[in-house]
């Protein structure tokens, strides 16, 4: 069952074209991993979906509506995103940050909002730091309760944009096991990362988008041992050292 | 003490006491028999400052956020208004908003203070005009200060650009707005005694009828500094305020 659909995505920023004619379709509860090149479209990729960009030409559907006839906002609350620098709410405490969407967004009540806030935080093993604030955490932590407060709104496809970069590598791992967790729990992801562990050994769709379009998409195992583009294959042996 | 500074204070004390007509008791007794007299003007200052100030927050926050996030033509508009706001003397202000807006004179006067009710209301929207226009740009730096990403994730939750605004950029862009505000707070309160050109009994001009009372001109260094030591008390007191609401309200762990 098809839950996101692009076709024929195009779009600029000024001149430069960033997507070029994207098509692919993602079924729900399949975990799709983007790679690429830095300045390839990934992110940008991702934003066109909860409509932080908007789409030149061509079309996106979510659940089968044009995103465009949605309104933004309850798109945006049945589609989560998770940040590169986790762009957690300063002034809020980990449970305050996962609240503020349940309060204002989903209406909960005080005690609902914390309760619920309080499962999410423990869901990511945060139950000890629901009175932190932000820069008192590490940076697994703080990714944590960026998953955390995407989780509570209940989303129907979560996006990921590099959510591991901004990580020291001893922390990456913390990360990557709450995402494949929720892929085991059966979580539409798309997801823009580096790392080609996970890719290989989560995702069910691997794309590798160079220049705003896609090269090759499939099977990750397929593409890793047997890539039908010679771009493919030169890409993925760079990143994995294999020179 | 040592002895070396016991003895170099003997003798520049009386020296100093000299330099400055301290020793005449008579006129700091002046000062004192007319406290209530002065005191009344502290408060008019005192009443004058928060108007003020609080006139120019209801307006200048508002502002400061039109000209952050705003587009077209409100926030040419404002960004104009602000621009001849700070660039116009307050006397000036103070004077045109007296005698060119239709205030009606026949309000009376406050009770006790002494002061009439038409001059107060054109200095309060003199003052508070000008402070809004110089609050909004406090505003404006600290909203704009505040990661872009922090509204990209509150958007990407679903909240409204209004919503997001208010529950995740002004809490932390109010927060790093107390030191500039302090500033403005401050500059407001000791430009309060510019109302003197329209002759409102605040402290400054309470302190100029002491001092020209006939046969009180030699009163003038005491009266001076005795109202200097007000609105020093004023400043100080209103920071140190500020600072403890500034740590009230601090992030643990600073900001990340």
């Amino acid at each position: 069952m098809t839950l996101l659909a692009f076709d024929g995505v195009t779009k600029h920023y000024g001149e430069e074209l960033v997507l070029d004619a994207v098509s692919f379709e993602l079924d729900r509860s399949e975990v799709e991993v983007i790679i690429g090149p830095s300045g390839s479209g990934k992110s940008t990729l991702l934003r066109c979906v909860n409509r932080l960009a908007e789409v030149d030409n061509g079309t996106i559907r979510f659940d089968g509506e044009p995103i465009g006839d949605t309104d933004a906002d309850e798109l945006r609350r049945q589609v989560g995103m998770v940040f590169q620098d986790f762009n957690l709410f300063a002034h809020r405490t980990a449970l305050g940050n996962v609240t503020l969407g349940l309060r204002r967004v989903r209406g909960f009540s005080k005690e609902e909002a914390r309760e619920r806030a309080r499962r999410e935080l423990e869901q990511v093993g945060l139950g000890a730091q629901l009175d932190s604030y932000p820069a008192e955490l590490s940076g697994g932590q703080k990714q944590r309760v960026g998953i955390a407060r995407a989780l509570a709104m209940d989303p129907e496809l979560l996006l990921f944009d590099e959510p591991t970069s901004a990580l020291d590598p001893e922390l990456i791992g913390e990360v990557l096991a709450v995402m494949r967790e929720l892929a085991d729990d059966g979580m539409t992801m798309l997801c823009v990362t580096h790392e080609l562990g996970f890719a290989r050994s989560v995702a069910d769709r691997l794309t590798f988008l160079e220049a705003g379009a896609i090269v090759e998409r499939g099977d990750p195992e397929r593409l890793f041992t047997d890539p039908r583009s010679d771009r493919t294959a030169e890409y993925l042996s760079r990143l994995t050292g294999e020179y | 003490m040592d002895a070396v500074a016991v003895e170099t204070a003997a003798i520049l004390v009386p020296d100093l006491l000299g330099w400055v007509p301290l020793q005449t008791g008579g006129d700091w007794m002046f000062v004192w028999e007319n406290r209530r007299f002065l005191l009344l003007g502290t408060a008019v200052t005192i009443l004058l400052t928060l108007a003020s100030v609080g006139l120019g927050f209801l307006l200048g926050l508002p502002a400061g956020a039109i000209e952050a996030y705003g587009d077209g033509r409100l926030q040419s508009v404002v960004s104009t208004v602000g621009v001849a706001l700070r660039g116009t003397p307050i006397v000036v202000l103070i004077v045109l908003f007296f005698f060119g807006l239709p205030i009606p004179r026949q309000l009376g006067s406050i009770p006790v203070l002494d002061v009439r009710m038409s001059g107060f209301l054109a200095a309060t929207l003199a003052l508070g005009l000008r402070s809004a226009a110089y609050q909004s740009q406090v505003f404006r730096g600290t909203i704009q200060s505040v990661g872009e990403g922090q509204l990209k994730a509150a958007r990407s939750l679903g909240l409204s650009k209004p919503a997001a605004i208010r529950h995740v950029v002004l809490p932390q862009a109010l927060r790093r707005s107390v030191p500039g505000f302090q500033n403005e707070f401050t500059i407001v309160l000791k430009d309060t005694s510019v109302v003197f050109a329209i002759g409102l009994a605040e402290l400054l001009r309470r302190g100029y009828q002491l001092f020209t009372q006939p046969g009180r001109q030699g009163a003038i260094i005491e009266v001076i500094l005795a109202i200097s030591l007000i609105y020093f008390v004023l400043t100080f007191t209103t920071n140190r305020l500020l600072d403890l609401l500034d740590h009230h309200y601090a992030i643990p762990g600073g900001e990340s």
